[in-house]
C-alpha cells in the first residue's frame, strides 16, 4: 500500500473505532425486548387486595 | 505476473485455497441448517437459509478483513492473502443469497415491486430499535457487488492500483453498514447474549487488528533518516539485512526496499506494480525480488520484471560506508539499471 492510502486507512479505522462501538452498544441498549424472568400468568391478580364482602 | 489476458490464472495453490473455502462454507451452512431445524423446529426452511447465508457472509467478511492486518503483523499469515479476492467474491455471493431469499420472503408478496418495498416499507429513521436495517444491508450488498465485479486483474490494470485500492477500501463502509444491519436487525429480535457477544467480539477483533497494523506502519513512515553527504541518507547497517531479504526504510514520502544478495546491495521501490504489495517483505528467489502477495518478480539491479513481463519499479543509488548502507533518496526512473554496491570491498563502495 502506498503512503497516502496507509494514511487514509489509519484515519478510517480511527473513525470506525469511535463510531461502531457506539452504534453497537446503542443498538443493544435501546432494543425493544430484553430477556425477563418468567412470571406466573396471573401474578398481577395475586397482588390485588382482598375484596370486601357485603 | 501478466503478459496476456486470462480469466483466472489457476494454479495448485489457488485450487486448494478455493477448495478449502468452498468446503468450509458448505459444511457451515449444512451444520447451521441441520442444528437450526433441530433446535428450532418451528423455523421455516426459508428462514434457516436466510440466516445461514447471512451469518456465513458476515463471518467470512470478518475473515477477509482480518487477513490484511494479520499479514502486516506476522508474515506467517501471508498464504491467506494470496487468494483473498476469491474469499471476497464468495462473501458477496453468500450475501446476495441472503438478500435475495430475504426479499422473496418479506417483500415479494405485496402489490409493490419487491425492491421498492425493501427501500420504502420502513422509513422510521428516527428510532434506533425500529431503524430500517434492511436498507443498510442492501447498501452493503451493493458495495460488495461493486468490489466483486471489479476484483479481476483486468480492472486492477485499467483503473491503476491506487484507484483500485481506493475503490476497494469501500469494504470498510460495507462493514460499518453490516454492523448496523446486524445490530439494528437480528440483535433487536434475538435477545440471546451469545449473539450479541459474538458480534461484539468480531467487531473488537477487526478494529484492534487494523489499529495495531496501522500503528506499526506509521512508526516506519515517521522514522527520520540522517542525511550524511551528497544528499545520501544513512539507511541501515549491512549486517541488519538478512541474506536475500530486505530492510525497508521511508524516504521522500515513500518506502524503499534495500536487498542484500550474493555479497551485494541493491535498493528498489517497496511498492509492487501489481497491487502495491510490500516488495521489501518478499525474498530474492531465482535472482529476482519476489512480491510476498502474489509472486510478481523484479530484478534487483534494474527494477524490471524478467521477460516476457513488463512491470518496472524505481531503483535507488546505494553506497556502503563503514558497514552502513547509504541511499540516494531521489528515485531513478522505473527500470533504470544501477550497479549493486559490493559488500566485500572495505570502506566505501558504490
Amino acid at each position: 500500500m502506498i503512503q497516502p492510502l496507509r494514511k487514509t486507512h489509519r484515519r478510517i479505522f480511527l473513525a470506525l473505532a469511535l463510531l461502531l462501538p457506539l452504534l453497537f452498544l446503542s443498538g443493544l441498549a435501546f432494543r425493544h425486548s430484553w430477556p425477563t424472568p418468567a412470571k406466573p400468568r396471573n401474578s398481577a391478580a395475586l397482588q390485588l387486595p382482598p375484596v370486601a364482602t357485603p | 505476473m501478466s503478459h496476456q489476458y486470462q480469466a483466472i490464472g489457476w494454479n495448485r495453490q489457488k485450487r486448494l485455497y478455493d477448495l478449502v473455502v468452498l468446503t468450509g462454507v458448505v459444511v457451515y451452512i449444512a451444520l447451521f441448517i441441520g442444528f437450526g431445524a433441530w433446535l428450532f423446529p418451528y423455523a421455516t426452511a426459508e428462514t434457516l437459509i436466510i440466516r445461514a447465508a447471512g451469518s456465513a457472509a458476515f463471518l467470512l467478511l470478518h475473515v477477509v478483513l482480518c487477513i490484511g492486518p494479520l499479514c502486516r503483523l506476522d508474515s506467517r499469515f501471508l498464504p491467506l492473502l494470496y487468494n483473498r479476492r476469491h474469499l471476497g467474491v464468495v462473501t458477496f455471493l453468500l450475501g446476495a443469497a441472503h438478500g435475495i431469499f430475504g426479499i422473496i420472503q418479506f417483500h415479494s408478496l405485496g402489490d409493490k415491486d419487491p425492491l421498492v418495498s425493501l427501500l420504502t416499507s420502513n422509513q422510521n429513521f428516527r428510532r434506533l430499535p425500529d431503524f430500517p436495517f434492511q436498507q443498510l444491508g442492501f447498501l452493503a450488498l451493493v458495495i460488495l457487488f461493486l468490489m466483486a465485479a471489479t476484483s479481476h486483474d483486468f480492472w486492477l490494470r485499467n483503473l491503476t492500483p491506487p484507484i483500485w485500492k481506493t475503490l476497494h477500501m469501500l469494504v470498510y463502509v460495507a462493514y460499518a453498514l453490516l454492523i448496523g444491519h446486524v445490530t439494528l436487525g437480528l440483535l433487536q429480535s434475538e435477545t440471546s447474549p451469545v449473539l450479541a457477544f459474538a458480534t461484539g467480539a468480531g467487531l473488537v477483533t477487526v478494529l484492534s487488528l487494523h489499529l495495531a497494523a496501522a500503528s506499526r506502519e506509521r512508526a516506519v513512515d515517521l522514522k527520520k533518516l540522517k542525511t550524511v553527504t551528497n544528499g545520501f541518507v544513512d539507511a541501515c547497517s549491512v549486517e541488519s539485512i538478512p541474506e536475500k531479504c530486505a530492510a525497508v526504510v521511508s524516504v521522500s514520502g515513500e518506502r524503499v526496499a534495500i536487498f542484500k544478495f550474493d555479497g551485494k546491495i541493491s535498493a528498489i521501490s517497496n511498492v509492487c506494480r501489481h497491487q502495491n504489495g510490500p516488495l521489501g517483505e518478499g525474498r530474492i528467489i531465482d535472482g529476482c525480488v519476489t512480491c510476498p502477495w502474489h509472486g510478481y518478480q523484479y530484478l534487483p539491479e534494474t527494477g524490471g520484471s524478467p521477460p516476457p513481463f513488463t512491470e518496472k519499479v524505481s531503483t535507488f543509488q546505494t553506497q556502503i560506508v563503514d558497514g552502513r548502507v547509504w541511499i540516494d533518496p531521489k528515485p531513478k526512473a522505473p527500470g533504470t539499471r544501477i550497479e549493486p554496491s559490493r559488500i566485500s570491498q572495505a570502506g566505501v563502495s558504490s
